[in-house]
């Protein structure tokens, strides 16, 4: 079942630092990536080119890990185990523009077309930030 | 993963990256399949990567379990700059005098490292890189 983000943790996602992703290939090993991400409405959204390995991955295996780390204060960092629960074609890229405006403040620059949007269900949240290890 | 990079393969570029006092983040499976994410202290010496823990926290308990690991190195400055370092556990060693986890500490804080709980008990990972993958090679 989804869980509510706290306050605490609903400030930090508000902060501008990648994501690292954890999911897992088919050979049982864990792929891990820095993405962009967004949480909004207590859902977590990440975006990328179909052609990426953890969204080959997603579609076999729902659940997706993602470490949440200031890298100013490292030691400020959340675990957010999640599944992802949707995804969408991102018609026109807007989604990734939109994205690239909260981390660059400015237009995406790369490719608009065949990409995809994810949901991302948050299940259980560890780490420093909420005091819960 | 015989095509994979070797530990004295690691490129300048992670080594200097590995040089600075910044986090590394380890991924273990857990017994039920799930990935555990944890930031972690680190340092690479003699081609190894060595983590230091607590041995009741979960993700050296599932390393031991598992043996295979993931660990993220990114550029502070410039997260699109990272190294997806697949290794293995080759020996877990305890560290009772907690030497070890000083001079991690030492690394990070230029101090010794804080007085252990009652119950606590702190053990070295000894990681062999695999192979290397990221926008970091």
């Amino acid at each position: 079942m989804a869980v509510q983000l706290s306050p605490k943790m609903q400030e930090f996602t508000q902060e501008v630092f990648p994501a690292f992703i954890g999911t897992m290939r088919k050979d049982g090993s864990v792929e891990m990536v820095p993405v962009w991400f967004e949480q909004k409405d207590g859902s977590f959204w990440i975006n990328g080119g179909t052609n990426r390995g953890w969204f080959k991955h997603l579609q076999r295996d729902p659940r997706i890990t993602l470490l949440l780390v200031d890298p100013k204060e490292m030691f400020r960092w959340a675990q957010v185990e999640g599944r992802m629960v949707n995804w969408a074609e991102d018609t026109g890229g807007d989604h990734i523009n939109h994205l690239s405006h909260r981390y660059l403040k400015t237009d995406y620059r790369g490719p608009r077309t065949g990409r995809i949007k994810i949901q991302i269900e948050p299940l259980r949240v560890t780490g420093a930030i909420d005091g819960r290890r | 993963m015989a095509a994979g990079k070797t530990a004295s393969a690691l490129s300048p570029e992670v080594q200097r990256l590995a040089a600075l006092p910044i986090l590394i983040t380890v991924a273990s499976k857990r017994a039920d399949g799930s990935v555990q994410l944890n930031p972690v202290w680190f340092e690479l010496k003699d081609g190894f990567i060595w983590l230091n823990s607590n041995t009741s926290r979960t993700w050296p308990k599932n390393l031991q379990r598992e043996r295979d690991v993931t660990l993220l190195l990114v550029d502070p400055k410039v997260p699109d700059r990272y190294a997806q370092i697949h290794g293995r556990l080759v020996s877990l060693i305890p560290d009772p005098q907690h030497e070890f986890i000083d001079h991690l500490s030492d690394r990070y804080t230029g101090k010794k490292f804080r007085e252990l709980e009652p119950d606590e008990h702190r053990v070295t990972l000894k990681i062999q890189p695999v192979r290397v993958t990221g926008a970091l090679l």
